[in-house]
């Protein structure tokens, strides 16, 4: 364990190279961690890029120690959150939008840079379920350049010096037929005809990444559905987040009634978006201890990299990690890769299972490492 | 290790007995008494009741829908703490640990989850899994779906091909049962329908309700699925929606089915008002059609959400959100709808609503069809099943609940008439023996010789409040698992489900469907074994052809 001040040393850590100091058993290295944690104060589980049965494991632990869950991509997640909370939410899925929305407006640049693919997706080329009404299908992309869109789909653009909150508010009121006032004529034009086409589907859909909108932009949106479901059907459709983000979400209701960026240090859990953030709590050196958890196939998780200083460690990842030099690191197997594994699935938009595409079974899981760690914790309580 | 139970008094109504003895557990199993041989362990329980383990029919207590509801609200618990039975205010008193806790200390050993989605089914058997003590089971949505709507707009000319889908639907998700909910009516809100009828036709597919719910009883029937369809109908929470209970009832040709949360269904539009009992009406037409069961779905005054997938219903709801927030979830199949709500017991129509719930249970001739439910959390939470029990075995505390109600709600309601008192016998049918024959779950539900030790024990006391809230004792497969209502041993129970045989045809055909329309792969939403990391969680129940 470093002193908080003290220089940092990292190594840059290679499983399969015998890094000095490194070449513990696998016991010694969970007897380790096991002594950090319970040592730790206000330890704080991060990360999270990880499977449901490695985020059902993390919440375990977290509520033993008295820790926080968070989840390094829970920005959008975590303001989705809480709108959900304040006023409720009109979600979509996938399969729904695709097969039956006549007009699909699509918010922002994030959704297409997330999934490029994402407009193939919500047009597809072949036959499609029935869907109400007799409109053909329409795209209207909001600020940001409509780009590559599917052949025979009629695309609006709806872009200009006006930002994205603001052309989502000039849309709104195109829909509620509420007075407003640019001074871009054309665009003007654009907006109240889109209204008019949104007023007139039979299923229109808002596509967006929460982590791009603000929370009054999704307010914003949310009541235009709201106005619009008085007379016809419309919904919205979120990117699910990255690492597996809307799982560990969900895992985390069900486990103790909310989502991450949770605490479970008071008598009760208690969720706070801005005050059990992973690099804040770091930073602020509120958490003392952190679980860095980064075990997925073909994502990786961002660490906090400066915040990471000055804090002990025990990191699970399946990829080589830069760690301090007393830090613990676990080498785990990557969900879907090493073994199967439940994650959200935008498709079926829900918790879906990937099997394994590679199996390493010698790598542990995440699951199985936190499970020991907790193991070897009770072990001490109880001695 | 041989356990006994001395001198309790058993009431045991799947075999008549109502009689102080004794019981004897082993190996996790009620057994005979033996001979020549002295107990491990002996429980002196004289004074005391002795029950099967409760079993629940109908309580939403997992999966997307539940946690949705979870996500909307997570402040729930501090508000319906405020009501009734007592339970922490806090997030997580209504997440997977608190429930199966919360069950148990009420002598609970088994519960059914009446709503996976079929593409959703891995998280809710990952919730149940999460759920300790109590044994459960999954019923699965069909009946709002394209495939299945596919089937029964070409007149399922491929002969067989709806009847392998339900059973690879069934299979494939792990349950124990069919659930059809609002038949064609969350298809129709797809296409705009805000009301949907017994015979109207779902657009673009021209079913009806009726010919969606008689095709599924038809099949499952056909695959000798113990539990019949279990069925929430048309129209549910409208005034003279009794109409629709009765025709539904009728147009099951003696064909077996389970009419879900019936409560909801039993008003009439007599009155000033336009809304009235009609649970009298509902009760001889239920009276008289054996082939059907119903749970009552009651309701308790308090705090609570509804979630459903009648999201044509939920969507009319909305309106009536308290607090004012609400989720319409549009998905594959039902979709969902989840509305907060109080019933206050100064209000007209919620007063009529609790009282029409009890008349149902009140006025059944056959009480082994009429099982107990509050549609958990839709009529009121599980929480508040002891005080339910009171009202059903105890007329004077109907009295004392009955006259704070509403004048104009007294009056046009039949439940100041009826002077009925629940035995514990009846109360164990409805709460223990009925669920269990209705579910096929023939190991449990009574106390005979070979049955699944799941046992409780009561201190009979007039308060049945206080009895029913806290159990003495209650033995989960054989283990102690609750002293004097507190879990003194946390277990982990096991999942039902029925294994009907398909023609692996049918895998190659849903597969195309899900590629072509969904961009997805049925394998991503198989409920496998691996889903537990505990190897015996799952056990089949046999199918009777």
């Amino acid at each position: 364990m470093l002193a908080h001040g003290s220089p940092p040393v990292y190594l840059c850590i290679e499983f399969n190279k015998n890094t000095p100091g490194r070449t513990t058993s696998l016991d010694s290295t969970l007897e380790r961690a096991a002594e950090l944690l319970s040592k730790a104060r206000l330890p704080v589980f991060g990360g999270l890029f990880t499977d449901v049965k490695g985020a059902s494991a993390a919440l375990s632990l977290a509520e033993k120690l008295g820790g926080v869950v968070d989840h390094a991509a829970s920005e959008g997640t975590a303001r989705a959150a809480r709108v959900t909370r304040e006023t409720g939410m009109t979600p979509a899925s996938l399969g729904e939008v695709r097969n039956r929305a006549d007009t699909i407006v699509l918010l922002g640049d994030m959704p297409r840079t997330r999934d490029p693919k994402l407009l193939d997706k919500l047009f597809p080329k072949g036959a499609t379920l029935p869907r109400p009404g007799d409109n053909k299908r329409e795209l209207i992309v909001v600020g940001t350049k409509k780009g590559r869109t599917p052949s025979g789909i009629r695309v609006t653009e709806l872009n200009g010096k006006a930002d994205l909150p603001e052309l989502v508010a000039l849309l709104g009121a195109a829909v509620r037929e509420g007075p407003f006032d640019i001074r871009d004529t054309a665009l003007a034009k654009k907006i109240l005809s889109a209204g008019e086409r949104l007023r007139n589907s039979a299923f229109a859909v808002f596509v967006y990444d929460p982590a791009e909108l603000d929370e009054p932009v999704l307010h914003t949106v949310l009541e235009t559905v709201r106005l619009l479901v008085k007379t016809t059907r419309a919904a919205t459709m979120s990117l699910s987040a990255p690492g597996n983000g809307d799982g560990v979400n969900l895992c985390s209701t069900w486990t103790c009634g909310l989502p991450v960026r949770t605490s479970f240090a008071g008598e009760v859990p208690e969720n706070n978006m801005w005050a059990f953030e992973t690099v804040r709590l770091l930073k602020s050196n509120e958490a003392d201890a952190l679980v860095w958890i980064d075990a997925l196939n073909g994502e990786e998780a961002t660490p906090p990299t400066r915040a990471f200083r000055g804090v002990p460690a025990v990191v699970l990842s399946s990829r080589p990690v830069k760690a301090g030099r007393d830090d613990v690191v676990i080498e785990v197997g990557a969900a879907a890769a090493d073994h199967d594994a439940a994650v959200y699935l935008p498709p079926i938009a829900g918790i879906g299972m990937l099997k394994a595409s590679a199996a390493n079974k010698k790598k542990p899981t995440v699951a199985e490492v936190l499970s020991r760690i907790e193991a070897l914790i009770d072990a001490k309580g109880a001695a | 290790m041989l356990v006994k139970l001395e001198g309790g008094r058993i009431i045991d109504p799947a075999h008549n007995r109502d009689a102080v003895g004794d019981l004897y557990l082993e190996d996790g199993r009620i057994v005979e008494k033996p001979e020549g041989r002295e107990p491990d362990e002996v429980h002196d329980v004289s004074g005391k009741i002795v029950m099967a383990g409760a079993i629940d029919v109908h309580s939403h207590i997992a999966g997307s829908n539940v946690t949705l509801g979870r996500q909307l609200m997570p402040e729930l618990p501090l508000l319906a703490a405020a009501e009734g039975q007592p339970i922490l205010p806090s997030p997580s008193s209504w997440g997977s640990y608190a429930t199966g806790i919360r069950y148990a200390q009420m002598g609970y050993t088994t519960v059914i989850e009446p709503a996976m989605i079929p593409t959703h089914a891995i998280q809710a058997h990952t919730e149940l899994a999460s759920i300790p003590i109590i044994d459960v089971a999954g019923l699965v949505v069909l009946g709002n779906d394209d495939y299945t709507l596919n089937l029964l707009r070409k007149g399922d000319t491929k002969g067989d091909e709806l009847k392998d889908y339900v059973a690879w639907t069934l299979a494939h998700s792990k349950a124990i049962g069919l659930k059809v909910i609002n038949a064609g009516g969350s298809e129709a809100f797809k296409f705009n329908a805000r009301t949907f009828d017994l015979d109207e036709q779902v657009p673009e597919y021209g079913v009806t309700s009726r010919g969606i719910v008689e095709a599924m009883q038809k099949v499952v029937a056909d695959l000798g699925v113990p539990h019949p369809p279990h069925v929430h109908i048309n129209n549910l929470g409208i005034a003279g929606n009794v109409d629709t209970a009765v025709a539904t009832l009728k147009a099951t040709q003696g064909r077996p089915i389970h009419m879900a949360h019936i409560q909801f269904y039993g008003y009439g539009k007599e009155g000033d008002k336009g809304f009235s009992s009609g649970a009298p009406r509902l009760m001889e037409a239920i009276n008289k059609h054996k082939n059907a069961t119903v749970d009552v779905g009651q309701v308790m005054f308090g705090q609570t959400i509804t979630i459903s997938g009648d999201i044509l219903r939920q969507f009319d709801g909305r309106r009536a959100a308290n607090p004012k927030k609400w989720i319409i979830n549009q998905g594959e199949g039902n979709g969902t709808g989840v509305v907060p709500y109080n019933y206050k017991k100064k209000s007209f129509v919620n007063a009529l609503q609790w009282a029409i719930g009890l008349e149902i249970f009140l006025l059944a001739d056959d009480l082994w069809r009429v099982l107990f439910s509050t549609d958990h959390p839709n009529g009121a939470l599980f929480t508040r099943y002891p005080e339910i029990f009171h009202l059903l075995m105890d007329k004077n505390e109907r009295s004392r609940w009955f006259d704070a109600l509403p004048e104009a709600s007294r009056q046009v309601s039949t439940l100041g008439g009826i002077s009925r008192e629940l035995s514990l016998s009846e109360l164990a049918i409805i709460t223990r023996a009925a669920p269990a024959k209705l579910l096929g779950l023939t190991d449990r539900g009574h106390l005979g010789p070979g049955a699944i030790a799941d046992v409780a024990v009561y201190t009979n006391q007039r308060n049945k409040t206080k009895m029913f809230a806290a159990a003495d004792l209650v033995f989960k497969s054989g283990k102690v698992v609750v002293r004097k209502g507190n879990v003194v041993d946390v277990t982990w129970g096991r999942c039902y489900h029925v294994d009907p045989g398909f023609d692996a045809q049918i895998k190659r055909r849903v597969k195309t469907f899900y590629n072509n329309y969904y961009g997805a792969d049925p394998s991503w939403f198989g409920v496998t074994e691996a889903i537990s990391d505990r190897p015996d969680r799952f056990a089949t129940i046999p199918c009777t052809r």
